[in-house]
């Protein structure tokens, strides 16, 4: 059994084979450098548990673990759902799953950002990600000539 | 509240994007998606080699796997273009081999690509995969050769239509035994006889080949060999596809086709001889793609095959197909979605076969996916486009050749105004028109209005005046490339249309009324067009502004004028008024 501690105080214990999809905290462990509290600084409470929650539903298959073991079609499915979030919430997962280093959770919100991106212009990009735009218009203009004319 | 991810997290998200659009589109959003969008970028399409440079590009992404090129503007395929006009394919792949060792796949379309530019990339790519050449010419077999022989990881090798030095068949012998990575093969250009036994066994050791489109020198009999040594064909092009009727060689064609249970698409046929088309019925039902532009059979020999087809998706044929095998097709085929009829006898005098207005109208009634069509034809009227257009709303691609330029509405002797106008007000997705016949400038007017998701225009022998040309120019707002030949079309639309001309990819006009004063304008005008003047008849140096140019070829660049132009092309710029004075 790992714990997991989150920035705020909260502690998830896990069974081992869920903390190794965990790859920061599988070399951890293998490094003998877990503790029996492991600090997860980086990630508040609320979003570590939906982190638990996507590994503990992909967990690989073991003796214990093939008796709820899903369909890929119903993974897929659970996945669907797991990734209604909203926009704070998913941009938070993502940090950590980076943090943490969750191969297949990331993929899988990469892949939600990008479906937000994907046939927007750079305006409507800016605003869904509160970024601000640093280049000079004549900057712009010479990329977005460069873009159009070349490029396409 | 701002949020940014590290820049492994946008890499990351910007894997899962892939057209050109959104590439483009992240690019602009801030500096730093900028920087960390063209280091991740793999692969780029450059629509116009001149509208940008190598080193460009390269400065830009320096980590391509995947570049796409087109050089020659679309009118070369009519012979418009003359020998020597540009399109060298040699300055980007020596740029290339320097910034990009890691390159995988090269596709170029309406390039000149030398022997030495393939034996280049042949040594310069270890990863090379994929090299498609569409309309190329320039190569021989030897360059081939150098492919064959060197690229140990090549996964395509595609001469779809290019003109090539057939110097010998020997070339494919250099595919070394090592050689199993082939996916797909198209030499179908080619002329000479490859060797037989070197094709067997290089398409027996690739396991994943799903595409081999053979040239006609590989004879009937050799192809049940072929065949099984690679049942999971999915694309087959037959060489020649004649014999003397013999009962063997059918059942041992028969056989061999019933084994490949994944054939969608079907190309080659020359010389076909009848009495063998039953050999492939067996997968006829998988088939969605049949190419018959090259079988010179009759109506019902081409009726009873395609009818054998139901769920055909596209279909190109010759005009032996005739209304009635059209309304075959139409009954039979409800999948279709693209039609291409060509004419058996383009320069005839008189029709050779029963190919009328009426065989489109058919098939825009009885195939409601019907979306993309290029028609090849003898008479037209306005009923029948009017038709069409109601039947067809959906048509995205409509290119219609009245083989004699001027023809008008047969029926009513009227210009086919009306029925293109149908064309364009119906059908509201249209992205490429091709026209012929009769037509006034009132037909571009229809077009300038309507005609609002168009990006490719091609006109011949059309219109009355500049007010034409100025209806597409001012109206179309989507328009990319306007290619027209023989149109009394010059220099008042040109000029005051002269800022559209850099929302666009190109304009090639060529017999028709332009001044070279007036190209001299607007090369100073708008110093970022390229304003080429083609012309064979000798230096302009002496010729009078008012002169008419007889080809003009007008493009938007970020790399400014080309350097390699031959002396019959000149850039109209602000320095041309040195030059010609």
């Amino acid at each position: 059994m790992i714990t997991l501690r989150s920035s705020d105080g909260e502690t998830f214990d896990l069974d081992e084979v869920v903390a190794v999809e965990l790859q920061t905290i599988k070399n951890m462990m293998e490094d003998g450098c877990a503790e029996s509290v492991i600090p997860v600084p980086n990630v508040e409470g609320k979003i570590l548990a939906k982190v638990i929650e996507y590994c503990k539903k992909h967990v690989k298959s073991t003796a214990k673990a093939e008796e709820h073991a899903l369909s890929d079609a119903d993974l897929k499915a659970w996945d669907s759902d797991f990734i209604k979030l909203d926009q704070a919430t998913l941009f938070d997962l993502i940090m950590a799953a980076n943090y943490l280093d969750i191969k297949s959770l990331l993929d899988l919100l990469c892949q939600t950002v990008a479906n937000m991106i994907k046939g927007k212009s750079p305006e409507e990009i800016r605003q869904i990600f509160n970024i601000k735009n640093d280049f000079t218009p004549e900057e712009e203009q010479e990329i977005r000539r460069e873009n159009q004319w070349a490029f396409q | 509240m701002a949020y940014s991810f590290p820049e492994e997290v946008l890499e990351h998200v910007f894997s899962f994007i892939h057209t050109d659009k959104d590439r483009n589109a992240i690019s602009v959003v801030c500096k730093s998606w900028y920087e960390v969008e063209r280091w991740s970028r793999r692969r780029v399409f450059v629509g116009n080699c001149y509208a940008v440079s190598p080193g460009i590009v390269i400065r830009r992404f320096p980590e391509l796997r995947s570049v796409a090129l087109k050089g020659k503007p679309h009118f070369a395929d009519f012979n418009l273009v003359p020998e020597g006009w540009g399109g060298n394919v040699f300055p980007w792949i020596a740029t290339m081999t320097r910034a990009y060792p890691m390159l995988e796949e090269l596709r170029l379309k309406r390039m000149v690509v030398t022997d030495e530019s393939l034996e280049l990339i042949s040594r310069s790519f270890k990863n090379f995969k994929v090299l498609v050449l569409f309309s190329c010419e320039g190569f021989s077999t030897d360059g081939l050769a150098a492919i064959a022989a060197n690229c140990r990881n090549l996964r395509e090798l595609d001469l779809r239509e290019s003109e090539v030095d057939d110097l010998s068949g020997h070339w494919l012998t250099h595919f070394p035994d090592s050689c199993t990575s082939l996916v797909s093969l198209n030499i179908s250009c080619l002329g000479s006889e490859v060797s037989f036994s070197a094709l067997e066994r290089l398409v027996g050791r690739c396991p994943n080949l799903r595409t081999l489109r053979l040239n006609r020198a590989v004879p009937l009999e050799r192809l049940p060999n072929l065949l099984h040594r690679a049942p999971q064909l999915v694309e087959l092009g037959t060489g020649a596809y004649t014999a003397e009727p013999r009962p063997e060689v059918f059942s041992s064609l028969e056989g061999a086709f019933a084994n490949c249970k994944e054939l969608k698409s079907l190309s080659g046929f020359w010389d076909v001889v009848p009495d063998y088309l039953p050999s492939i019925y067996s997968i006829c039902s998988g088939i969605t793609s049949l190419n018959l532009s090259y079988a010179t059979i009759q109506s019902p020999d081409l009726v009873k095959l395609v009818t054998q087809c139901p769920n055909l998706q596209r279909l190109w044929v010759l005009d032996y197909i005739e209304d009635s095998g059209l309304e075959a097709l139409a009954a039979h085929c409800k999948d279709l979605q693209e039609l291409r009829v060509f004419p058996s006898e383009p320069y005839g005098a008189e029709p050779n076969v029963a190919l009328t207005e009426q065989g489109l109208v058919s098939v825009s009634e009885g195939c409601p996916k019907l979306h993309s069509v290029l028609y090849f034809c003898r008479q037209m009227t306005n009923a029948a486009l009017v038709s069409i257009a109601k039947n067809r709303p959906n048509m995205t691609r409509f290119r219609l050749c009245i083989l004699e330029p001027e023809t008008p509405d047969y029926q009513t002797m009227e210009p086919l105004d009306v029925g293109f106008g149908a064309i364009v007000e119906h059908c509201k997705e249209l992205r490429r028109l091709s026209l012929s016949g009769l037509l006034t400038d009132r037909m571009f007017d229809y077009i300038g209005t309507h005609a609002k998701k168009l990006e490719m225009l091609s006109v011949a022998f059309a219109g009355d005046s500049d007010l034409g040309l100025h209806h597409v120019l001012s109206g179309c707002e989507s328009l990319r490339k306007l290619e027209i030949r023989d149109c009394p079309w010059g220099d008042k639309a040109l000029l005051a249309n002269a800022a559209k001309l850099e929302t666009m990819r190109s304009l090639w006009m060529s017999s028709c009324s332009v001044s070279y004063g007036a190209c001299k304008l607007l090369g100073q005008k708008m110093p970022r067009l390229n304003v080429e003047v083609i012309d064979e008849r000798g230096p302009p140096d002496s010729r009078p502004e008012s002169c008419l140019v007889e080809k003009l070829y007008i493009y938007r660049s970020v790399a400014g004028p080309r350097l390699d132009m031959p002396s019959f092309v000149r850039t109209m710029d602000e320095d041309s008024e040195l030059r010609l004075s």
